[in-house]
Formats: structure tokens, sequence, C-alpha cells
């Protein structure tokens, strides 16, 4: 038996508490528990070693891991089109910017362009997809504060947006659209009319969110000047996204390294300065709005031409071809049973995810499969800016902030 | 095999691991920062080194983008560690020492993140045997039976905990 378990065995018998009291120091009046792995508010299989004075939490620490699958080891053994598969599953919430990260680092080290098409349908998609995760959030931080409506209608917006991706990619999650060399089909017919009805809906439902929280005076309570951070912190924490953000650090990618279309969309990017809960919340109610925009000029500026680049060698050719061509035979074999060569090389790429910079770095050595694989996920290391928030809060705006984090275990753990 | 020429990125840099920690500070104070570190076993790449640990950094303000590869030296490979010059490489360093095995001198909680303390071996390097390594866990005390009649504290002659945790008790003179 290890030391780690003994001292479980020990702790369990002595105190009586049950398992979640880790430490009780009488004399100094503190106490050290458990919050999690499945505490309802730790949004999933976070685990919180918090040390408590009363109410007053005066140390935390995350732990992790709870929900570790190995995906980066799993795409070893995939396919260089496979592993789009493993990677769609990391940040669930987010699952075409997993794809669209990755497919940039393969797009890279092959060296190829794909089709402007492709880049207006990637961004487009993108883009509702960060409508669709920051709409969880909203729900779950209005849960968290108390307002269970909140959740309803969050999920309810969430699910029209989520039938559109139904309509495009045939699932709902985990979609496996966005792929090296473009997007796996074209946009089906009758697309412009599911956009217009997200764009003409949308905006009038954050009207409404925002009439709903903006002058609650609970949520206010709970959410100003609480679960601050300060600018300098959070950049030391390597914080990004709308946390980053929210402190007044001017930062995205989309604008600062553009990547697919972005160059070609005009947007703000939304920033202010207290670095609290509610700063997070107008930051991010603000950027679902210039999502909002971006769907809406990519979906206008929509050019025609094909949705992934055409080459023999990367894209199995059509059908109809293959009656034809043996030509098309023997490509299709060599794609489905081996698959692409990718040359050697190393990248990383990035992109600005819902949660922040998600970045991917991939390393070839010439073979069919992903050497390496490594994403850099956003909630990974935003969770490390919470201590920071916490410490010397009390424990019911411990809630508040992990809600503001917007934490993704999914993608924390891989 | 690669060479190294032909190695793609922006920007990348070598340098072994007795020389990072001069370097860090000097990068640090110029302004770049850590966005991601993991470890890389290069066995298969065709090296004379094994495992290193890959750093990307970012400079704000000169809207740069920087890879280095600090090359791990000794047994266990071992890399300086960076965690108080940027706070944010505490989790990453963690995740490259428990999956791949890259150790961290001075890294103040140097603990496994995404796997059991107990686990053994490190699942990303090449040489972890991926199918063959029994995956068990340590039973846990609320995992284990306590009836009537039943003697469950492990260690004992006639009780064995099987992979799942459960307690098998052996009848007396079976």
């Amino acid at each position: 038996m290890s030391v780690a378990s003994d001292r479980i065995v020990e702790g369990f018998e002595s105190t009586g508490h049950g398992a979640f009291v880790e430490d009780f120091d009488e004399s100094a009046g503190s106490m050290t528990i458990n919050m999690g792995p499945v505490h309802p508010a730790t949004h999933g299989v976070l685990r919180l070693l918090l040390t408590l004075n009363g109410e007053t939490v005066t140390a935390c620490r995350p732990i992790i891991g709870y929900l570790h699958t190995g995906i980066e080891k799993e795409c070893e053994d995939q396919n260089w089109r496979g592993a789009v598969t493993a990677v769609t599953r990391m940040d669930y919430l987010a699952q075409f910017f997993n794809e669209q990260v990755y497919s940039l680092a393969v797009e890279r080290l092959l060296g190829i362009e794909i089709p402007e098409r492709a880049r207006y349908i990637r961004t487009m998609i993108a883009e509702a997809d960060r409508l669709t995760s920051h709409l969880v959030w909203f729900g779950t931080q209005a849960l968290d504060m108390g307002a269970m409506s909140g959740m309803f209608y969050g999920f309810r917006e969430r699910e029209m947006i989520t039938d559109f991706f139904e309509m495009v990619t045939g699932l709902r999650m985990n979609n496996g659209y966005i792929i090296p060399g473009g997007v796996w089909e074209d946009l089906p017919e009758g697309w412009e009319e599911a956009v217009a009805t997200i764009l003409d809906v949308m905006p009038r439902r954050l009207d409404e969110y925002e009439d709903l929280l903006d002058e609650n005076p609970i949520f206010l309570e709970r959410t100003k000047g609480v679960g601050a951070i300060s600018a300098d912190d959070a950049v030391a924490l390597g914080a990004t996204g709308p946390i980053l953000r929210a402190t007044g650090v001017d930062w995205d990618i989309r604008r600062d390294e553009p990547y697919d279309a972005y160059a070609d969309m005009s947007f703000e990017v939304p920033t202010e300065s207290a670095g609290d809960v509610y700063a997070r919340y107008r930051v991010r109610m603000a950027e679902m709005r210039e999502s909002l925009k971006i769907v809406a000029q990519s979906a206008d500026k929509m050019p025609a031409g094909d949705h992934r680049n055409m080459d023999p060698k990367l894209t199995p050719p059509p059908r109809s071809e293959m009656n034809r061509s043996m030509e098309a035979v023997i490509h299709h074999f060599k794609l489905m049973t081996q698959g692409y060569i990718v040359p050697a090389g190393e990248v990383y790429t990035k992109v600005e995810g819902p949660r922040g910079e998600l970045g991917c770095y991939a390393v070839s050595n010439g073979g069919t499969s992903p050497y390496r694989l490594h994403i850099r996920d956003s909630s990974f290391v935003n969770i490390q800016s919470l201590p920071v928030m916490v410490e010397g809060g009390l424990i019911a705006d411990l809630i508040a902030s992990i809600a503001s984090i917007d934490p993704v275990l999914g993608g924390i753990d891989r | 095999m690669v060479e190294r020429a032909d190695w793609m990125p922006e920007r990348a840099d070598w340098m072994p691991g007795s020389e990072w920690r001069a370097r860090a500070e000097k990068l640090e104070q110029e302004g770049w920062l850590v966005m991601d570190l993991c470890g890389l076993d290069a066995r298969d790449l065709g090296f004379d080194h094994r495992f290193e640990a890959v750093v990307q950094l970012l400079h704000r303000e000169k809207r740069e983008r920087w890879t280095v590869h600090v090359v791990a030296e000794g047994d266990p490979p071992t890399v300086p560690s960076v965690t108080d010059l940027w706070p944010t490489a505490d989790f990453m360093e963690r995740e490259a020492y428990d999956l791949m095995g890259v150790h961290f001198e001075g890294h103040p909680n140097l603990t496994r993140i995404m796997l059991p303390e107990e686990w053994e071996g490190h699942p990303l390097r090449k040489d972890y045997g991926v199918g063959k390594v029994a995956i068990e866990f340590i039973p846990q005390p609320f995992m284990q039976i306590d009836g009537p009649g039943q003697s469950t504290s492990r260690g004992e002659a006639g009780v064995t905990v099987d992979h799942l945790g459960q307690v098998k008790v052996e009848e007396a003179g079976a």
C-alpha cells in the first residue's frame, strides 16, 4: 500500500467526518476539505482542495486528471485524418476550435493552401460555436448565481445553433467537420435561412439576458468586485481569453495573429478593466454580439468554389470518378488504407477559442500518423488563476469564480 | 531521419538544459511569456538526444512567437524549472513530468498531475507499451465492503483485493 492511500485511510478513520475532510486543525480553527470531484458547481470533475477558516478560503489547490483519457497518445496511433475524431472530443463545448487548430497545424506541415470558401465556412462555423460555448457559460454562471431561468434560456438558444450544426455536419457535438485541407462537406441547401434565423433571433435574446441580469441586485452583489485578478497576475499565470481581456489586456489572436478568414472581417475586441466576475460577464456578453457580426459577414461574403483542397493525394476522389479511372481507385485505396504522408517537421498553431488561446504543437517524422501531438488547452492554463481569484474570499464567491473561468474538464484533462 | 535544416517552424532554437536557466531569466526580463511547454520524446527523430522540453514563447508587444527546444540531460532526463519566472509553467511542467518523464529541477511540487501518484511509467514515451501495461488503480477505503464476519483490512491472510477494488474473502478451510 502506498503512502498516499495510507494517509487517506488514516484521515478517514481518525476524523470521522467522512472522506471529504482531509485535515482539521482545531487550535488554528482551519479545516482542509475536498470540494469535488463530483460537486455540481465545479462544472465537471474538478477537485478543489480548500483550506477554510470559517467561511473564508485561505488556500485553494485545484487537482485535475479525473477525466484523463490520453487523447494525445491516442492520436499517435491514428492517421493524420483520423486524429480529427480524437481532438474534437477534448474541449467538447468548443469542438470546432479543436478541429480548426489541429487542421491549421497539419496544413502548415503539408505546406498547402485551402480554398477561400473553406476558410469562410470555418470562420462562420467557429463563431457560431463560440456562441454555443458562451451560451453554456451564461446558463451555468446564472444557475450558480441562483438564477435558474438563465440555464433554460441559454440552452434554448444553444439548441437552435446546435440544430444548425446538425444540419451542416450531421451531428450536434463532436462533429469532426473541419479537417486538414478544408471542411468535410459543403454547406447544405437552406443554410442561408438557418443562419438568418440565428442572426435574427440572437440579438433580441442577448438583450433579454442582459435585462435579466444587468439590474438584478442579487447578481450584481455576487459578481461585482468578486474574484478579481490584476492584469499582471493574469499575464504571469498565462490566462488568456475573456479572463485576460476582463483585466484590460487587449489581446485577441483573431485580430492580432489572424488565421482563416479573420483578416477580412471587421469586429471589435471588447475589454473591461475591473478583472472581476462581472467584468468577465460583460466581456463575454459583448463577445457574443461580435461573434454574430462575424457570422453575418462571413455568410454575406461566402465565396463560391471548392470546400476542400481537391489534391488527389489528400482528398479521396468523387465516387463517379472511381468508376472510370484506375488512378482514382489507387488514390482512394492509398488514402483509405494508409492515409497521406506529412513531411517531417514541427509546427505550433493557435486560435482564439471561447476560453482563450488554443494551441496545437504537432511533430511529424515523415509518416502517416502524428509523431507527437500536444494541445495547449486554454482551460488547463486558466484554471491556475483560480487560487489567486478566490484566496481570501468567501466560499460562496468561489462558486462565482469557477463559473466565470468557464472551465471544461474534457479540455483540461484531455 | 530528420535533418534540422528541414525542420520548419518560423523560429526555433535548440539549447542544452544547462543554458536554459540563464537564458530564461534574460527572456523573462525582455518581456517574453511562456504560452506552452510540453515534453517531446525524440527517439525516432534522428537527434543525438532523447528528451526535450518544448517551450512556446510569445512577445505581445513585438507580436512574435518563438519555439525553444530545451534538451534534457542526465538520467532521469532533467531540465531546470522556470516556475519562479513564469508561474504559468507550473501545471505545464507537471504535465511534462507526468506524461513524458522529464524532471524539472527546482519545481516546488513536481508530482503527477493527470495520472494517480502510484502510476508506473510515463505514457507519452515511445517505449511505453500501449496495451501491455495493466491499468490498475489502488483500492480506496470507500471501495471496501465491511460486512459482518468479514475482515476487510488488506494484508491479512485470506483477504485479496482484485483489480476492480472488490474484496474477495476466501472461505475458511476452502
